[in-house]
């Protein structure tokens, strides 16, 4: 409980933080035309004139400069040939015409290069030589780059800047770092800052301040100074006092990062669980419920993923197929397709294409399982095993399906900005996607539950389930209910796709990787019980990642937990929460 | 009744047709997965044959003396499964008796067809990377051999100044042999043991059996592993070198861009991912990692423009049955697929017979080149190929800009062996 009151502190730290951040940033403007003459002769000029230049252009932290230099390095910056025979570095334009030239903006006024008679000049990539760079140039450029990024807008990019020039291991950064240390207000890069510092001055020759690295790094928990440190106790001569300081600095690190891998640990378990709760859940109303062997869950696992896949091609650029069937009808191939335009959205109305794809997988999920139950597992009720190799044959009816419309090739569902990156506590780092469905699958497994219990429906669901000929005697629409829950079912199986299209691939066998664990989760929550599904996700996915760490191999882990399973199904082969009950149909 | 005599005497006739036609065409084996699960990428090269095929045939066939040969590609579907290949092979060797088989993707496929060639004297171009350590006198291997495609990425990610080497890939041939070269190499190159990440497997005499971390095919977890590669980076100057193989990549690049592991700080290399495969992976998340091949399909020479041009025309003219119009990404090994078709061209005409023990020997002499789309390819002594490399960081847009190439490395197939004795020397 402690911890996760430190970890709310220290979110709202980090965000209050992330606000104050902008200021603090040094304001440029008044000598941006003496920074665009340096770049210029910089770019003009050799050797060590050169490293000057750029080093005199690190201290500027000029915006103008870091974009010259990054498209210098990217062989961005072409020369121009004047007729006096001068030459004039020039950036090109993006923006083209029709015969595919653009104008050139010179690097040393920042207007357009015009030619006699004030007339804007353009070019052919091909008409110009290159800037060229090698790659100790390019280097220089970096470090340059660096010390510009230190004072860059985005706290994410100084901290990287902080991290690399701190383990450049030249000690002329550390007047750098430290005048940004006086400016910096964002916790994490003061920390990276910090770091930096102490690091180079761990290559210091004075004992005393090599010594006070030491504590620094120590303090910090800097898990990225640990080579460091080895390199310095390994190093021939070291003193007795630096030694022992080192050895504990290094001893309280590691006990630092056991820390951090047992909550990383756990986090990763709860989010494993999740991704199994989520997949699993529809199945324990399909199976456990109304005891379907439903072969066919992991394609409406796959309905949903694809559908997520539609919606994505909706916003942005259309979605078409066209199928051309093996056979023909009649003396005619049989084809058929459609073509559905896409509203080319950007920005956050693109990204937020995720919020309407899940309630879309869910319904069309839904809809599917709607026509299966209809079609063909209501005839099957009675009939268990029969289910089982009818869903299997409707799985393979299925794959074929999506092998016909979506190709045989996995296909690109790209994650929305807002589901990618992650912030850490204490060096613990959490993926916003893996957060996502740890709240996901909480929300869903309550709604599933206040459904069951809470709702006439639910009631009339439980009724049937328990006892189908009892329920229909008392004049409940036996088979309403029972096509309603198997698409409530197939429609949870949808939303496990939706997600599951954010973290794996998105292809036509998708559902097979799944209904193992699905069917694995089910069993040995015990068959019928909500709650026995949610405690055995989670279980198999915390211990499958700690037995992970343990072992320090994947499969390891998984084998593990697949023998435990098996043992623990003989001793109690009802699951862990077995229903007990006079009759099951 | 009519219908079915009109359709015997044309089939009479076709029969009567045939030891016409047969004076001037050579049979040509082609044998690669058409279903099952390697069947995504095998059909492609398929695809890359059949386009060298009808190109030869259109510019007039296969010179052999006064002779010209059109090629009548023989086409069987090994559908991943390895057995299978097996006696496919036999079959195309001993019943159809083609002068030549171009085929296999995996590993395990090429080694259980090559009893097969070994027995009957067959002749097999093999096009996919892999990972060496093998020489037979009957497969001529255009793939890229570790030392053009693992060691080459490793001297760019040293030269670009990382110090650090994450090591992971499918637990397979490949990758396991892949890793433990590279694990030597690195060695070799004054990276020390407690840099090359992902763990070592030692056997009871304490020799190193296997170096990086491996995981199943149709792995998806990768929170872990990525935690712990994060951990590893913490220092800077680190790298990945990635031999997953297959799907499993997109878990495993979803989670690094999750965990917020940028090229910048920690680029990916990737051996088993080309633009074809790049297709289904979401290459937005894949901006700026790293791949290493001897083809790209960007790089930017006359000789694979008209290539790429012929190629696309070609696909809007063929007739084949099955192969895909739309869509289409062209990648090393279907390069390299449709180089061994010409390099076997070059060879019958220079020894002036389809006899495979003399196409061999011309095959052997060095003097057998093409200048292929990726630049010129020469068959060395060691069967093995002569060619450039090319290391691309991947765009947006699923292709590689070309960032570094190394003219003409001759392919080189047992590594192990001689960076086990450097190795030795170097700790005495």
């Amino acid at each position: 409980m402690k911890f996760v009151r430190i970890l709310v502190v220290e979110l709202l730290l980090s965000w209050h933080s992330c606000a104050l951040a902008a200021e603090g940033t040094p304001t440029h403007g008044s000598n941006e035309s003496s920074v665009r003459h340096e770049l210029a002769q910089a770019i003009l000029s050799q050797g060590r004139q050169q490293q000057t230049l750029l080093t005199e252009l690190a201290d500027s932290g000029s915006k103008v400069a870091s974009d010259v230099l990054n498209a210098w390095t990217r062989d961005g910056v072409y020369l121009y040939s004047a007729p006096d025979g001068s030459k004039i570095p020039v950036l090109l334009e993006e923006a083209q015409d029709a015969e595919g030239k653009s104008r050139a903006l010179r690097v040393d006024t920042g207007q357009y290069l015009q030619g006699p008679g004030g007339k804007d000049l353009r070019f052919d990539q091909s008409e110009l030589t290159t800037a060229d760079t090698d790659m100790r140039l390019r280097s220089a450029i970096q470090q340059t780059l660096d010390s510009l990024e230190l004072a860059a807008v985005d706290p994410a990019s100084r901290w990287s800047a902080a991290m690399k020039l701190g383990n450049s291991q030249k000690p002329r950064y550390i007047p750098t770092l430290e005048a940004r240390l006086g400016k910096e207000k964002d916790r994490s890069v003061r920390k990276a800052l910090r770091e930096g510092v102490a690091l180079l001055q761990l290559g210091n020759t004075d004992l005393q301040v090599q010594i006070t690295a030491v504590r620094q790094l120590e303090q910090l928990k800097a898990i990225g100074s640990l080579d460091n440190l080895r390199a310095v106790l390994a190093k021939p001569g070291c003193p007795p006092q630096l030694a022992v300081a080192t050895k504990q600095a290094i001893h309280s690190i590691d006990e630092h990062i056991r820390w951090v891998n047992f909550f990383g640990t756990i986090f990763h378990g709860l989010s494993l669980g999740s991704v199994l709760l989520v997949v699993a859940l529809g199945l324990a109303i399909t199976f456990g419920l109304m005891g379907i062997i439903n072969m066919a869950h992991g394609e409406m696992i796959a309905v949903g993923a694809y559908a997520c896949y539609v919606v994505q091609n909706l916003f942005g650029t259309g979605f078409g197929f066209s199928i051309t069937l093996p056979f023909s009808f009649a003396g005619r191939a049989l084809s058929f397709g459609m073509h559905l335009p896409g509203l080319n959205a950007t920005g956050a109305l693109y990204e937020s294409y995720f919020l309407f794809a899940l309630p879309l997988s869910f319904i069309s999920a839904a809809l599917a399982g709607l026509f299966i139950e209809r079609t063909v597992i209501r005839f099957l009720y009675r009939r268990p095993l029969e289910s089982l190799l009818a869903t299997w044959g409707i799985s393979l009816v299925m794959q074929q399906c999506f092998r016909m419309v979506f190709g045989a090739n996995n296909v690109q569902v790209n994650s929305p900005l807002w589901l990618l990156g992650h912030f850490s506590v204490n060096d613990v780092s959490f993926g916003y996607n893996r957060v996502f469905v740890i709240g996901f699958a909480a929300v869903i497994v309550v709604a599933t539950w206040l459904l069951l219990t809470r709702t006439p429906l639910g009631l009339l669901i439980r009724a049937v389930m328990q006892n189908r000929a009892m329920a229909s005697c008392l004049g409940v629409r036996t088979s309403r209910i029972n096509m309603l829950t198997f698409a409530f079912g197939s429609g949870l199986a949808g939303l496990a796709g939706a997600f599951l299209s954010q973290i794996g691939n998105v292809g036509p066998s998708l559902g097979q990787t799944y209904i193992v664990d699905s069917f694995m989760t089910v069993v040995l929550g015990g068959v019928g019980s909500i709650a026995g599904t949610v405690w055995s996700a989670l279980g198999i996915g915390t211990s499958d990642q700690v037995l992970q760490q343990t072992t320090g191999s994947p499969v390891t882990g998984k084998i593990v937990v697949l023998v435990a399973i098996i043992v623990f199904l003989q001793w109690k082969p009802g699951g862990l929460f077995s229903t007990r009950g006079r009759t099951l149909d | 009744m009519k219908k079915y005599l009109v359709s015997l005497l044309l089939g009479a006739l076709a029969l009567a047709a045939v030891p016409l036609s047969r004076a001037d065409t050579i049979k040509v084996g082609v044998l690669h997965s058409l279903s099952g699960t390697m069947a995504i990428s095998e059909t492609s090269l398929r695809d890359s044959l059949l386009f060298a095929f009808d190109e030869i045939n259109k510019a007039g066939g296969i010179k052999v003396g006064d002779k010209t040969y059109m090629i009548e590609p023989v086409i069987v579907d090994g559908a991943s499964n390895w057995p299978l290949f097996a006696e496919k092979a036999k079959q195309l060797l001993e019943e159809d008796k083609v002068a030549v088989v171009f085929g296999c993707w995996t590993s395990v496929s090429r080694k259980s067809v090559l009893p097969v060639f070994e027995k009957d004297n067959g002749l097999l171009f093999y096009p996919v990377q892999y990972e060496g350590e093998e020489l037979s006198k009957d497969i001529f291997y255009t793939a890229e051999a570790v030392n053009q495609q693992a060691t080459p990425a490793v001297d760019y990610l040293l030269a670009q100044g990382k110090k650090k080497f994450y090591l992971i890939g499918t637990d397979y041939v490949y990758p396991q042999t892949t890793n433990l070269i590279l694990y030597k190499y690195l060695l070799l190159h004054g990276i020390s043991l407690e840099n090359i990440g992902g763990g070592l497997r030692k056997d009871d005499s304490g020799k190193v059996i296997s170096a990086g971390k491996y995981t199943p095919f149709g792995h998806t977890d990768y929170q872990q592993i990525v935690a712990e590669i994060k951990q590893f980076a913490a220092s800077g100057d680190a790298c990945v070198i990635n031999t997953i193989n297959g799907d499993s990549n997109v878990p495993f690049f979803k989670e690094v861009a999750a965990a917020g592991l940028t090229p910048a700080d920690c680029p990916v290399v990737s051996f088993s991912l080309a633009e074809d495969e790049l297709r289904a992976l979401p290459t937005k998340d894949l901006v700026g990692e790293l791949g290493c091949w001897t083809y790209f399909m960007s790089l930017n020479t006359p000789e694979n423009k008209s290539f790429l041009h012929r190629w696309n025309t070609w696909l809007k003219t063929e007739d084949h049955p099955g192969v895909v119009k739309e869509k289409r990404a062209m990648d090393s090994p279907m390069v390299l697929s449709y180089d061994g078709v010409y390099l076997w061209k070059e060879a019958v005409e220079k020894a002036g017979t389809f006899d495979v023990d003399k196409v061999r020997d011309t095959l052997e002499s060095g003097e057998v080149s093409f200048d292929g789309p990726g630049g010129k390819i020469t068959v060395n002594k060691n069967h093995h190929a002569t060619k450039n490399v090319y290391i691309g960081e991947t765009r947006a847009n699923g292709q590689f800009k070309i960032v570094k190439s190394f003219d003409q490395v001759p392919g080189e197939p047992f590594l192990l062996k001689g960076l086990d004795e450097k190795v030795a020397a170097m700790n005495k």
